[in-house]
């Protein structure tokens, strides 16, 4: 049996969680969702040398990538919204803003710019600031945005056979939640192999600060690079 | 996983039974069948494939119904305004492959087939299924 054949007999599934979790799969193999993974990737491995930011960086991503398909899938189960308007509204705007948004992020981070934010004195401001330091924040938001540009494949992938799926069993947050889940796997896998393989690193370089800073430079490069691929597909 | 692929295989054993013993009536009652593939103006290597095989499916097997006019294929883009009314009618939602089926009393119904996006690594395969899954809505089903 061929990986495809198994594929569609996994996401055609009498279960609609094991349904969900193969589409999600496929979705995270398709290219366009595989190329925001890889920057996804590239961003969980900025602190590399701290094991429990990288996985944690990985999980933040794939709950922004559920906090978007489940509002979206909400949107179409429970309130009603049109499943077509929305479809052709993302695929419209959503991967228009995605390739400037990635060279935009991929220059800030090669610190080419500077910003002075007002300083913020309260509790709440301080833990924003200790989270946004951390990236995990950005790590929340990244998974919104990528998960809200739909490629052509993917659009197919969520609105074509997720969406049904969703809409006959009446559910718009475990659905989703899986098919999230399963496309933001990738990510979570790849940062656990980072942790992995960067303690070996360490252990021969124990030059972890000289080894981030060039990874920040690889991180930005790729921003830009999937950047310039979004405008490439879609603009030119 | 195994059985899985049994019980896909005798139902749609079934299903053709079912074919054989109803066709005569429930052709009759066909009177256009409408095979469309949706695509934006930026289109992704699968969506080129889907479409390709579609026709390609279509004007090999379904040469004298395209010729009578009992099938229609098509290319639509979304994207072009001239196209809306017909994206609209379908409801599709970017990408993808439709079937529309006219009854000979006026009735339309339109269904997304998401199978063929499975199958296109094998022409072969996507072209057999195709091909069964058009004879069926020919067979009234």
């Amino acid at each position: 049996m061929s990986l495809m054949t198994f594929m569609e007999a996994m996401g055609t599934s009498n279960i609609p969680l094991i349904a969900a979790f193969f589409i999600g799969l496929m979705m995270a193999i398709s290219p366009c969702p595989l190329a925001t993974n890889i920057t996804a990737i590239a961003y969980a491995s900025k602190r590399i040398g701290n094991s429990k930011h990288t996985l944690l960086v990985g999980v933040l991503y794939t709950l922004g990538r559920m906090f978007t398909y489940v509002c979206i899938a909400s949107l179409i189960v429970w309130v009603g919204v049109n499943t077509q308007t929305i479809a052709l509204f993302l695929q419209n705007y959503g991967e228009r803003i995605l390739g400037p948004f990635l060279i935009i992020i991929g220059i800030l981070m090669l610190d080419l710019i500077k910003f002075n934010f007002s300083q913020n004195n309260d509790k709440l401001g301080a833990l924003k600031e200790k989270l946004a330091n951390k990236g995990l924040i950005g790590a929340f938001l990244l998974g919104i945005i990528f998960a809200l540009a739909f490629c052509p494949f993917s659009a197919v992938l969520f609105f074509g056979m997720l969406i049904p799926l969703a809409i006959s069993a009446g559910d718009g947050i475990l659905i989703p939640s899986v098919f999230a889940f399963a496309t933001g796997l990738p990510v979570i896998l790849f940062s656990i192999i980072l942790i992995k393989s960067v303690s070996k690193i360490e252990k021969i370089m124990n030059k972890v600060q000289i080894f981030e800073k060039y990874m920040r430079y690889i991180i930005s490069i790729i921003f830009i690079a999937i950047g310039i691929y979004y405008i490439w597909i879609i603009w030119l | 996983m195994i059985s899985g692929c049994i019980n896909q295989e005798s139902n749609n054993e079934i299903n053709g039974n079912a074919i054989a013993d109803t066709s005569n009536e429930r052709t009759i009652n066909i009177d256009k069948l409408e095979i469309y593939h949706f695509h934006g103006t930026h289109q992704c290597y699968s969506c080129i494939t889907v479409g390709n095989y579609a026709e390609e499916t279509v004007n090999t097997y379904f040469a004298d119904e395209v010729k009578s006019g009992k099938i229609v294929f098509g290319h639509i883009n979304g994207d072009l305004p001239e196209n809306s009314d017909l994206v609209a009618k379908y409801g599709a939602t970017g990408a993808s492959l439709w079937l529309g089926t006219y009854t000979k009393d006026g009735q339309f119904s339109a269904e997304q087939n998401t199978n063929v996006w499975y199958k296109i690594d094998n022409k072969e395969e996507y072209m057999t299924y195709l091909k069964g899954v058009i004879e069926q809505k020919l067979a009234g089903n």
